[in-house]
């Protein structure tokens, strides 16, 4: 449970940001989309790179640059009828080494009839004696969609660092109408740090993802999507069932699983990729 | 010891314990022998192989993949004060793919008709764990040792289908099955009180298998 070093004693961080968007009159009286309230305190930040040109991506950040014992960090986001944003976050999310005591780290986010949000994160990054308690939970009201990705790193490659002691437990639950439609949880310890290497578990994989589409007819995307699920480097698969289509990625590395990820979510999106993914050219 | 309660009471608990080895014995009418959990991909892959990598492939996903996630929410089926229709919900929500999903409605559905039809009690369709846990409701069982022989069906079920498909012979599959008896009731044990919140899997390679089987050439197996 104690990291093998002794740590200093850091301050617990805390953050919450938040954004609301919602259909509005703007110039001329057309109606369409705008933010409505921004909120940010702590150590969590939420920004919008072209709020003027394009008010439908936001981007949030932990200026804290990681996760340790007892941090706390809360993203939130409210779309109303009609809305379609994506989020996704400025860096890749570290959980580093705490002293037992677990990080929370939660997402929640109310997505409006017929509207859609993509939550679109970047990896996460697990350290060594890391112990990460994450919530993410998307209530969907009928007939709004929404697209999410997950992906996790364990230990960093440049270290060629194992993980032995690390703690994991990364819960998603999508809602449609209050009832669920889609749970996801990883709940990693190190008991099953030590069967890593079964075949069942990551086998020689190092990093893992789930994308899911939710909503009516997300099986549609399913025939298309199964022709991109061969980036080297990388086992996936997907499959397509009840208005869901979910693909999971396997792969030695984040970066071969990132490319893997990034053609997958041009299938399951019109929209190009937030440029804070940095995969031009992939 | 049980000799000093009536009788009556000690033939009540022996009847419930035939029952319930009935409800879970392989020859119950669920076809379970038709799923494999995505056995079969790996198997094909050659990921599983013999005795030593079905154990191992076995226990990992009893102890941190579907075996576990469905003894949890059985458990939770058994508690009276339980929502019934909400944790089918949630169990139907934690369906990893379209076969998993439909092998849980199935087993889930076959069950519940056996049951109504041998008890005279409507069973409601439920998804196969929460079936099973509903419906052992009635029965004077403590949790862990339901949960033990849940999972020994699991272990059972997969192992038939390696002893099938790899192939194994049979002496070769009942060994593997007694050699998991003891992590068998260790996670039952665990099992029995996990909140909801515990829900959870690391067995990302039979998740991938699962889906994997859906496009495979050749199948014997429905899952």
């Amino acid at each position: 449970m104690y990291a093998t070093h002794p740590l200093p004693m850091m301050q617990r961080s805390h953050g919450h940001a938040m954004a609301r968007f919602g259909m509005a009159r703007i110039e001329r009286g057309e109606a369409g989309q705008r933010l409505l309230d921004l909120r940010q305190s702590g150590c969590a930040k939420a920004f919008m790179p072209h709020h003027r040109r394009d008010p439908s991506e936001v981007i949030f950040l932990n200026t804290a640059g990681g996760l340790t014992d007892q941090d706390r960090l809360h993203y939130e986001l409210t779309l109303g009828d009609g809305v379609c944003v994506t989020a996704t976050t400025q860096t890749a999310e570290r959980a580093y080494a705490s002293r037992g005591l677990a990080a929370e780290a939660r997402v929640t986010a109310r997505v409006g009839a017929g509207g859609r949000l993509d939550w679109l994160p970047q990896e996460t990054i697990l350290f060594e004696n890391s112990n990460l308690h994450r919530d993410t939970r998307i209530d969907l009201e009928p007939g709004a969609r929404c697209l999410l990705v997950e992906s996790v790193v364990l230990g960093r490659h440049a270290m060629r660092e194992r993980l032995t002691d690390a703690r994991l437990l990364d819960q998603r639950l999508v809602t449609c109408a209050g009832r669920p439609i889609w749970a996801d949880s990883v709940r990693l310890g190190p008991e099953g740090l030590a069967r890593m290497a079964s075949p069942a578990l990551l086998g020689d994989a190092r990093a893992f993802a789930v994308i899911a589409l939710l909503g009516a007819g997300a099986e549609d995307a399913l025939g298309p999507l199964r022709q991109v699920l061969d980036e080297p480097g990388t086992r996936a698969a997907a499959s397509g069932w009840d208005g869901k289509c979910v693909a999971r990625v396997l792969a030695h590395d984040g970066w071969p699983l990132k490319r893997q990820i990034a053609r997958i979510l041009r299938v399951l999106r019109t929209a190009p990729l937030p440029r804070v993914w940095q995969l031009q050219g992939v | 010891m049980t000799a000093a309660r009536p009788f009556t009471a000690t033939m009540d608990d022996a009847l419930d314990h035939l029952r319930l080895t009935q409800w879970l014995s392989p020859a119950f009418p669920i076809g379970g022998f038709a799923y494999s959990q995505g056995l079969e991909q790996a198997i094909t892959d050659g990921a599983v192989s013999d005795a030593a990598s079905l154990r191992d492939w076995v226990l990992s996903v009893l102890t941190h993949g579907s075996g576990r996630m469905d003894a949890i929410l059985l458990a939770h089926a058994r508690a009276p004060e339980t929502d019934i229709d909400a944790l089918a919900d949630l169990a139907r929500a934690y369906a990893g793919s379209a076969e998993r999903a439909q092998e849980m409605a199935d087993q889930g559905r076959a069950f519940g008709q056996t049951i109504a039809a041998m008890t005279g009690v409507a069973q409601p369709p439920l998804p196969y764990a929460v079936a099973v846990g509903h419906a052992t409701r009635a029965l004077a069982i403590q949790t862990p040792q339901v949960l033990a022989l849940f999972l020994q069906g699991l272990a059972g079920q997969l192992i038939a289908a390696a002893v099938k498909f790899v192939p194994l012979g049979q002496t070769t599959g009942q060994q593997v099955l007694a050699d998991l008896g003891p992590a068998l009731l260790a996670q039952a044990e665990t099992c029995a009180t996990e909140p909801l919140c515990a829900l959870g899997s690391a067995c990302f390679g039979a998740e991938l298998a699962q889906m994997q089987h859906e496009t495979l050439d050749v199948r014997i197996f429905r899952s």
